[in-house]
């Protein structure tokens, strides 16, 4: 295609822009809505994710032994557990090292632990650290088969339950992200009708003389992809803005909660949602171009 | 030029617009197409145009085979012929010029070439000092030479022209059939369905009337043969 070209289809898709503006302004604000909130889940699924599986991977198994196993049986134990597929530390904690841990944690309270007298009801115990999260059930699972050992435990109940929640929120926020799509789509492809109306004599003109489907069709889809891609910038603009908001005010008060950092990751987001809006408007206006303009 | 052997059209609501037409027309031919209102002229147009195929028969324009010839290539087909229609269609917020640049812009012809050609055109047609005018500003006679310039500024080999003169005064219509005339001699084959008697008494062309589908009369030099 020759610049010369390229240039009229701009300027017609820009001059027929500003004809419809309003029509324009509907579509941007359509697609605007429909891919913050589509940005606005992507954030939301993919930090939970990312808290999920920060917790996961500091997850570590507790191996409570049983009284009256001898230091050899233990060590024994333990041996085994090194052995286990994915184990990378194992840290025995006798019982009175745990009592004085417990103590530490209880701090002023440790008046408490007076009444037990000089009996330690703590356990012998190991601390199990694997390489990789998916180990962490195998791993406890089969240590808690191991002859002598009471239970192993693990964070696995707070952990599933994140990931139960970022499985229903993707669920349901797909359905809403297709809805949203969908009536952005309409929304354009209704706006490119009109425009495709407002210029049917001059596409029935262009026939005649001999232009390409091509010729006819790129200044529509440019234009729609023109109100896709304005659409989806206000969406990253207003979503970059929050998150970095968010984000400094969660360093603030909650330090702990792993969120992801906003570079490059509003970038990525960012990159995906031009990428969406564009493509929603290109679809938008090619739908309406094959239902009004036989050519 | 044009070769029609037993074409045939039937629309979907089982109308029958042509029926078993054969007609050759050849380079350099003026050609006027005759009948009454519904007689098929406007058919006889549409399948030159390849705006509707034919239902039977062999239709071949300019050495293309209408009939098999794929979508994509109909741009190429009507980029060899030249369309005028009764109504002008130019485009009211375009100027003189860029209504005749247009076609030629369609077709992505070079800017220099295009400069040139539009004003040889216009020249030819007699507008060249109108070029910055809007189509609004033009008389009807006006107007219909720049839908000439229109069409034949991409050297078409077939100019068709649809009731051009159906809009125009009897002196204006004469003006504007000098026009084709000239277009004519320089060798453009132009096919005119009309209606306009005076025209086709007075300029003795090939005459083919058309009455319900049907070819009736095919005459070298021919009159309009119909009461007004």
């Amino acid at each position: 295609m020759k610049i010369r070209t390229f240039e009229y289809f701009v300027r017609e898709a820009v001059s027929s822009l500003r004809r419809n503006s309003l029509m324009g302004i509907a579509s941007v604000s359509t697609v605007a809505v429909s891919l913050l909130i589509l940005g606005m889940f992507l954030v939301m699924v993919l930090n939970l994710n990312h808290i999920a599986s920060t917790l996961e991977t500091q997850v570590q198994i507790t191996v409570y032994m049983e009284d009256g196993l001898s230091d050899r049986d233990m060590r024994e134990i333990g041996t085994r557990i090194t052995k286990l597929p994915g184990v990378t530390e194992v840290m025995f904690i006798d019982k009175d090292e745990a009592m004085v841990k417990f103590k530490d944690r209880l701090g002023e309270q440790q008046g408490l632990l007076t009444a037990l007298g000089d009996t330690n009801p703590l356990p012998n115990s190991f601390e199990v650290k694997v390489d990789k999260p998916e180990y962490v059930k195998p791993a406890s699972q089969a240590i808690g088969q191991l002859k002598g050992v009471e239970n192993a435990k693990y964070g696995q109940e707070v952990i599933e339950k994140l990931f139960a929640l970022t499985k229903m929120i993707r669920i349901f926020g797909l359905i809403l992200i297709v809805f949203l799509a969908l009536a952005a789509l309409f929304i354009i492809s209704n706006t490119i009708r009109i425009t495709v109306f407002a210029r049917r004599r001059e596409i029935g003109i262009m026939k005649y003389v001999g232009a390409t489907d091509w010729f006819i069709r790129l200044p529509f889809m440019i234009e729609g992809m023109i109100l896709g891609f304005s659409g989806a910038l206000c969406a990253v603009l207003i979503l970059s803005q929050t998150y970095s908001t968010l984000t400094e005010k969660v360093y603030e008060s909650l330090a702990f909660l792993p969120l992801i950092p906003k570079s490059p990751f509003l970038t990525h987001i960012s990159i995906v949602l031009l990428v969406v809006g564009t493509a929603i408007g290109a679809l938008g206006s090619s739908i309406s171009l094959k239902r009004f303009m036989k050519v | 030029m044009i070769y029609m052997n037993e074409v045939s059209k039937v629309y979907s609501n089982g109308s029958v617009a042509l029926a078993e037409v054969t007609v050759d027309i050849h380079k350099g031919e003026f050609v006027f197409v005759v009948g009454t209102s519904g007689a098929g002229k406007s058919t006889f147009i549409k399948l030159l145009l390849r705006e509707e195929l034919p239902t039977r028969g062999r239709l071949v324009v300019n050495g293309r085979n209408v009939i098999e010839m794929l979508p994509k290539d109909v741009p190429y087909l009507r980029r060899s012929l030249g369309v005028v229609f009764q109504d002008y269609r130019l485009l009211p917020n375009k100027t003189v010029y860029d209504n005749v640049a247009f076609a030629m812009q369609v077709v992505e012809a070079p800017r220099r070439e295009m400069q040139k050609r539009v004003h040889n055109v216009l020249d030819l047609v007699g507008l060249r000092h109108k070029v910055r005018t809007y189509p609004s500003e033009l008389s009807g006679g006006e107007q219909q030479r720049v839908a000439i310039a229109r069409a034949i500024v991409n050297n078409p080999v077939i100019v068709i022209a649809d009731e051009p003169t159906g809009n125009l005064d009897p002196d204006t219509s004469w003006e504007i059939m000098k026009v084709f005339d000239t277009i004519n001699k320089a060798g453009t084959t132009i096919i005119m369905a009309t209606h306009d008697k005076t025209v086709v008494d007075a300029m003795r062309k090939r005459v083919i009337a058309i009455e319900k589908g049907r070819i009736v009369r095919d005459q070298v030099k021919g009159v309009y043969g119909y009461e007004d």
